[in-house]
């Protein structure tokens, strides 16, 4: 009797540990298969059947595209816009989400809405005024001009986020502060942020990397090399040395697939937690 | 008395004076371009012939005897249905995967995650060449285990595949996501109560764990639906909406009209039906929601 239940359950634990390891295949084969193409050696790329051990890495691949593309640029721009816009949506949502949260005006719950219902409204659907008006306003190939367009993609779920955030907070603390003659921005800066640096934390991390992997914005308002993005160095990096159009370098795009990579891995792999909670926290709050 | 109103109003002009710039962020960036597109959809407007003239409802005729259009809105329904409900079933599966106890569980939630964080035109771009006829990771898993080597991204049928399957990789982690932190929410009491009225493993998920969770997994069915009929990324760089128009999606085709044909009226009505075919699945969508609300 106790034998048979022994080995149901081992039969049940072995099931779940193969249901595991398949769903880490399925994640995982395909990024060491790119990986594996970015470090190929010139002639072992295209092998039947593939081999999944390799003899031999090669960085070749680094040094081609280094060689023939500013990646160090848009790599550089990247960070900048990543970073910079990221900073721009956290302090006005950090304002937005604090008048909304705390101070309880008529039209809170209508901007709440409004930002909500904005951020359904499709990028595509907007895309070709903003088109005419950079073109009047100067605003084509520029950093500033890029850095208002990834910004703008962001406020709406961080002040979403944020608000959740503040709202899990208690009011006693400020209040207090309130009653001791503390004005707006420091009462701003010493108290509330303190305390909701956790969650500014995590919407840093996101919205990071949200910026870092932008593609459709820079597409369109990015095409001066002085200004594009680590994600559009795929498609260049894969005609690299091409003698005709379907002379695709797909060692070349592996390797620039590995340098946009990286830094989201590294974040994701160490933020994991925190990542989760702001996920979360923009759905259930 | 007076004073007390004076405060209030002092404070709620501090808030609105806080809320203004995101709303007027939004407002210049968002809102107002997503206007002039509704204006610009009444104009044959293109920068190359120079012309700005009203047209009436033109475009909107054209949209209903374009071939690429009609095309694009099969694909449109297959993706957004197909993608969606893998998602959906996956994603509660990986969830109810990564809330048992098991060594390594941080680090296969780490995994998880992975895809989520990648960029969209990285995996798209990686996709073909993980699709690629002769040398590619699925054709060698395909060949190993049957000796055929299917034309993925030549052939109607798989290419739509192609992108699903892209498409699923990519996002199924967030709603995996979503849907745990869903089941960590649901109290263990319940399930006592039902392994004391005879309910085990299948039955108990059956009958509590997916009750539960149903309003939950409506509201990510219509968050999902919307993004599925914005998809870009994938379909630009994975089959650029090919073989023919097989796997074109509005979004792809607006970016078509607009920055390739550089027909800025005809993409702006493109648009509207975008918007519009958004709007219907939200509204639609809130419906569901409001009663599996009701019923819980």
């Amino acid at each position: 009797m106790n034998t048979q239940l022994n080995f149901k359950r081992g039969i049940r634990t072995t099931l779940f540990t193969l249901m595991v390891i398949l769903f880490m295949i399925v994640i995982l084969l395909p990024i060491y298969y790119i990986f594996l193409t970015a470090f190929a050696p010139s002639g072992k790329l295209f092998t039947v059947p593939l081999t999944y051990v390799p003899r031999s890495l090669a960085i070749e691949r680094f040094q081609d595209i280094f060689g023939a593309l500013p990646i160090a640029r848009y790599m550089l721009n990247s960070t900048l816009l990543a970073t910079f816009s990221t900073i721009l949506a956290l302090t006005v949502s950090l304002l937005a989400a604090y008048a909304i949260a705390r101070l309880n005006f008529p039209g809170a719950n209508l901007v709440m809405v409004g930002l909500l219902a904005s951020s359904m409204l499709p990028g595509t659907a907007t895309v070709i005024p903003l088109f005419q008006m950079y073109q009047t306003l100067n605003l084509m190939d520029t950093l500033h001009g890029l850095l208002i367009l990834y910004g703008s993609a962001l406020l709406p779920i961080t002040t979403w986020v944020l608000v959740s955030f503040l709202r899990q907070v208690p009011v006693e603390i400020e209040d207090a502060a309130k009653v001791d003659g503390a004005s707006f921005f420091p009462l701003l800066w010493r108290i509330v942020l303190p305390v909701i640096r956790p969650g500014i934390a995590t919407m840093f991390l996101i919205n990071f990397i949200i910026g870092w992997n932008e593609f459709f914005t820079p597409l369109i308002f990015a095409r001066g090399a002085g200004v594009k993005v680590i994600t559009m160095a795929l498609s260049e990096a894969q005609v690299i040395g091409a003698r005709s159009e379907f002379d695709v370098s797909w060692g070349n795009m592996s390797a620039v697939a590995i340098l946009t990579t990286i830094p989201v891995f590294i974040i994701t792999l160490i933020f994991q937690r925190q990542i989760v909670e702001g996920i979360t926290s923009g759905v259930f709050k | 008395m007076f004073g007390q109103q004076n405060l209030s109003t002092r404070r709620i002009l501090l808030a609105w004076l806080l809320v203004t710039p995101v709303v007027l962020w939004r407002l210049l960036t968002s809102v107002y371009p997503f206007l002039r597109t509704f204006y610009i959809s009444f104009f044959d407007n293109s920068p190359v012939r120079r012309t700005f003239d009203f047209v009436g409802l033109d475009n909107y005729m054209a949209l209903t005897r374009d071939a690429n259009v009609d095309a694009t809105l099969t694909f449109t329904l297959f993706f957004t249905v197909t993608s969606v409900a893998l998602q959906v079933v996956l994603g509660l599966a990986i969830a109810e995967l990564l809330n048992q106890r098991f060594k390594m569980r941080n680090f296969t939630r780490a995994v998880n995650l992975l895809p989520w964080a990648m960029a969209p035109i990285v995996i798209a771009t990686a996709a073909r060449w993980i699709f690629h006829q002769d040398y590619g990771l699925i054709n060698d898993i395909i060949w190993r285990l049957s000796g055929e080597r299917p034309l993925w991204l030549v052939n109607f049928t798989t290419a739509r595949f192609a992108v699903t399957i892209t498409d699923v990789w990519k996002n199924t982690a967030f709603l995996a996501v979503i849907f745990l932190s869903g089941l960590q929410g649901i109290p263990l009491e319940l399930y006592e109560a039902a392994k004391i009225d005879g309910a085990d493993g299948v039955r108990s998920y059956w009958y509590v764990t997916l009750p539960l969770l149903m309003p939950l997994i409506i509201s990510m069915i219509i968050f999902t639906a919307i993004f599925r009929v914005l998809t870009f990324e994938i379909v630009y760089a994975l089959t650029n909406g090919g073989p023919g128009t097989a796997t074109s999606l509005l979004s792809y085709l607006v970016y078509l009209e607009g920055f390739r044909v550089l027909n800025f009226g005809y993409a702006s009505a493109i648009a509207m039906l975008l918007f519009f075919i958004v709007l219907v699945v939200g509204v639609v969508g809130y419906g569901f929601l409001r009663r599996a609300w009701e019923r819980l």
